[in-house]
């Protein structure tokens, strides 16, 4: 019996399936659902209004998301005739897998029984996955052969190349100062989070978040009241939820990666030995700091209005771009000292 | 002639951190509010709005006071009011007389207060709600025996009746409607 329970743990928590499957799918749902209820609600509280109420008032709210999530599953998925059937219905899903692939490659733990890959080189290989997604938007876009969701696909290619090199260049700049690719010795090296050593890497780094995954004010890809939904216009039911989905997945994926960096990891917790100590433990509160991160993400579609795409361009290559190069500057600076 | 073209200049470039206090402001505001929400959604069937004597809603016609003079049913602008006739007997005199009444069809009034204003006897009066459900088409248009009472109006007897007033430092809230005080 006891052997069987033993079996059933290993399998649950050998890394790729614990990271991929429980933390990235269970896990970022289960997240999102949340973040989505707490962007609603929080946007509601700025905006003097309730928002979601009436399903339950007690839990102010909560079930409705469960509810929207039902609904899109059993919608009628429409293909329109004209668009590129296979492509149209690959890209959603492909851009929702993508989008969580890079939690599947970042240590949860220092515990090196629980890595999923060797962590040599891991934070380049997390952002190369995180790169990977947005170009299935674009597919989505031209599969769907509508001409807002072209324009929303063009949109999303130009924002693509504002925000990538501000993400990679503020998140590496976490490596530049410790010296080393591998992100278990980044989160060690953290005697004092790196946020504070270093606000201006992770401020740029929280812009291009931002950025990457359609949060207010850099909501130009899916902007309602000019695109309709952008790449998504012609999407309907499950489809539509996913590629909903994938960009919060999306932002689950940058905020681990994020608080791995800058917000110390699992600190003040020390891995130890066992499943319990040495995974468990350490994987939720990486998994909770993210939240934290999310929720700080949400607040801002309540502050914030539309920014148009040339404002966005021009904010994210005069302003934010150069932000992420006065980061990396500090990073080796701070290398050179021999701070962290 | 054509219009003349203007050439519009673009405002000069503001400094790099031109925005910096502007958005500073906007997260203070923005983090005010979701500690301390003012919110003044109304959460309608658990309350209502209270609105004062004179606010246009329902029609009532009071008999006693009508002249059946038609002038209600003639001004109407969405022909809502119309006569019907009835064959009544006289008081004094008693012999059958036909007499005019006006009846009304909730299908088509907007409530506009027209009738009210001008009939001469003052033998229509408005009740202070609007916000009454009918099952079909057919319960909206009243004959005489609905016309000459009050409508039920069931939202008062579950809902909190609640006003809105402006308020000097908070804009506008949401207070009880009778006590006055703040919620
Ligand atoms: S309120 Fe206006 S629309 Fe309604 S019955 Fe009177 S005159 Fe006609
Ligand atoms: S205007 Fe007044 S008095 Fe004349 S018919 Fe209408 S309700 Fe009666």
């Amino acid at each position: 019996m006891a052997g069987i329970i033993d079996l059933i743990l290993s399998i649950i928590f050998y890394p790729p399936i614990y990271q991929l499957v429980l933390v990235g799918l269970t896990g970022s749902l289960v997240v999102v659902i949340f973040i989505i209820w707490f962007e609603r609600k929080a946007t509601a509280r700025v905006q003097r209004r309730l928002g979601p109420y009436h399903i339950a008032p007690r839990l102010a709210g909560l079930p409705q998301l469960v509810a929207d999530l039902i609904r899109y599953a059993f919608q009628e998925v429409i293909i329109p005739r004209t668009a590129d059937r296979e492509l149209f219905v690959l890209a959603p899903i492909v851009a929702t897998v993508l989008s969580i692939l890079p939690i599947a490659v970042v240590p949860l733990t220092s515990n090196p029984a629980y890595w999923p890959i060797p962590m040599d080189y891991s934070i380049l290989v997390a952002l190369a996955l995180t790169t990977v997604s947005p170009i299935f938007l674009i597919v989505a876009g031209w599969a769907s052969n509508n001409k807002f969701s072209i324009i929303g696909g063009v949109r999303e290619a130009f924002v693509i190349t504002a925000y990538e090199m501000i993400a990679i260049m503020s998140i590496l700049s976490a490596s530049a100062a410790v010296l080393t690719f591998n992100l278990v010795e980044i989160v060690e090296a953290q005697r004092i989070w790196y946020i504070l050593l270093n606000p201006i890497a992770f401020l740029a780094a929280f812009l291009s978040v931002l950025m990457a995954t359609s949060g207010f004010p850099f909501e130009i890809p899916e902007s309602e009241n000019e695109v309709v939904a952008g790449p998504f216009t012609e999407y309907s039911g499950l489809l539509y939820g996913l590629n909903m989905g994938a960009a919060y997945m999306k932002r689950f994926a940058f905020s681990i990666l994020m608080v791995l960096v800058f917000l110390g990891g699992w600190s003040p917790y020390t891995p130890g030995e066992g499943i319990l100590s040495g995974y468990l433990i350490p994987s939720l509160i990486v998994v909770a700091k993210a939240a934290i991160l999310m929720m700080i993400f949400s607040l801002t579609r309540s502050i914030y209005g539309r920014f148009r795409l040339d404002q966005a361009l021009e904010g994210a290559w005069r302003l934010v771009f150069p932000m992420a190069v006065l980061g990396f500057g500090l990073a080796l600076l701070e290398a050179y000292l021999g701070v962290m | 002639m054509p219009a003349r073209p203007v050439v519009k200049r673009l405002p000069a470039r503001r400094g790099l951190f031109a925005g910096f206090k502007g958005n500073v402001d906007a997260i203070t505001i923005g983090l005010k509010y979701l500690v301390d929400p003012k919110r003044i959604t109304l959460i309608y069937p658990n309350e209502y709005i209270k609105l004062d004597p004179g606010y246009r809603g329902f029609i009532v016609l009071e008999p006693k006071k009508c002249i059946n003079c038609s002038s209600c049913a003639r001004i109407c602008p969405a022909a809502a009011m119309r006569m019907i006739r009835r064959m009544e007997e006289d008081p004094k005199t008693g012999k059958k007389k036909m007499k005019l009444w006006p009846v009304i069809n909730y299908q088509r009034c907007i409530f506009c207060g027209y009738c009210v204003d001008v009939c001469p006897t003052e033998a229509l009066y408005t009740v202070p709600y609007h916000d009454i459900v009918y099952e079909n088409m057919a319960e909206m248009d009243w004959g005489l025996e609905t016309f000459v009472k009050p409508p039920e109006y069931p939202t008062a007897k579950e809902g909190i009746p609640v006003k809105y007033i402006v308020d000097e430092e908070k804009g506008l809230v949401k207070v009880r409607a009778e006590e006055g005080e703040e919620e």
